[in-house]
């Protein structure tokens, strides 16, 4: 494999990223996610969630959309099409670069 | 804000594993394996009532050697029972599944195990429809084991028992398919305690209806107890 092939050079580093991936994931998981429900899973303050969300919003790879439950405001995620293909691209690539260092790691051997 | 971006090569399986414990979670927290188990419980339940107060259309008595005689029997009403008690209950399931979902802040796919559902039910319409044009083929013996297997694996048990299965894969629920595959041994095997023998036959399905009923009934709460240890407090 040449240096331009290694899987790594194509990692897109907006979403290779341990929070954005998260809420990537977990946004494809369940199909429409609520932001209580990410914040709790991912371990992160309101506001750091926040900015992480903007960002993929930016980027075109999730949708908010505002909503009450009751009298409760609520803010459901909801990953577009290009942030499925995104997220299938960066796990496609993260599993070449497992296979990659397993495979150099058995020939060191 | 944390920009948290790691290096490629080394934590690229930390990256999966996050991601693979993520999704796990997910699916989780969408489960609510209580309510098919309790639904159709109900309306196996349900249905020894329907069989015990509606008669079949019977025709075609023939003397059997063994003694009394052998006629060939429709229930029409049980039939009946059978598909709109399925359909509702996968309805029930369905809204149950989105409501508790979208109370834990998740959506939730419900769509292939109904579009299951509702295929299993209509499999099982056509196979009796099919069996009525035929003539009741092989009568008045008994069809061959397999011609016997396939039909118990297509009528309300056996599709109830495929439905279960199809959930347990939708939701990677290891526990409900080893379940689901328990009930199918039993909906699909006779079980024959000598029950009912001289019940009459409008009870004759009744032994059987109670030991599936009773199994997903018995299931349903097993994962609702499983389920509320499981939740952290």
């Amino acid at each position: 494999m040449t240096g331009s092939d290694h899987p790594a050079n194509g990692l897109d580093d907006l979403v290779h990223q341990r929070i954005r991936l998260g809420i990537l994931t977990i946004a494809h998981e369940a199909r429409r996610v609520e932001f209580g429900f990410l914040r709790t899973q991912l371990d992160l303050t309101g506001g750091n969630l926040s900015q992480h969300l903007t960002v993929l919003e930016t980027a075109g790879l999730v949708e908010l959309e505002k909503g009450y439950a009751g009298k409760r405001a609520r803010t459901w995620i909801t990953l577009t099409k290009p942030g499925r293909a995104a997220l299938a691209d960066e796990i496609g690539r993260l599993k070449q670069l497992v296979a990659r260092v397993d495979t150099t790691t058995t020939e060191e051997r | 804000m944390t920009s948290d971006v790691v290096p490629a090569d080394g934590d690229a399986r930390r990256l999966l594993d996050d991601a693979r414990g993520l999704a796990r979670r997910v699916r989780v927290a969408q489960r609510v394996t209580w309510l098919p188990l309790l639904a159709l419980g109900v309306v196996m339940f349900g249905a020894i009532l329907v069989y015990r107060f509606t008669d079949p259309i019977v025709s075609d008595c023939r003397p059997d050697p063994l003694g009394g005689q052998v006629c060939r029997a429709w229930f029409l009403s049980a039939q009946i029972y059978w598909w709109v008690g399925l359909v509702l209950a996968y309805v029930v399931i369905a809204a149950g599944y989105l409501r508790v979902a979208r109370d834990r802040g998740l959506g939730t796919r419900v769509r292939p195990y109904v579009v299951t559902g509702i295929a299993l039910v209509v499999a099982s319409a056509l196979v009796g429809f099919a069996w009525q044009l035929l003539d009741y083929p092989y009568f008045p013996d008994t069809p061959p084991p397999l011609v016997t297997f396939l039909i118990r694996l297509v009528d309300a048990s056996g599709a109830t028992g495929l439905a279960l299965l199809v959930l347990a894969w939708l939701e990677r629920h290891v526990a409900l398919a080893v379940f689901a595959l328990g009930y199918l041994v039993v909906a699909l095997v006779p079980i024959n305690f000598g029950w009912g023998e001289n019940w009459g036959s409008n009870w004759g399905m009744g032994p059987q209806l109670v030991i599936n009923g009773g199994l997903l009934l018995l299931g349903s709460a097993g994962f609702a107890l499983a389920q509320r240890w499981r939740r952290p407090r």
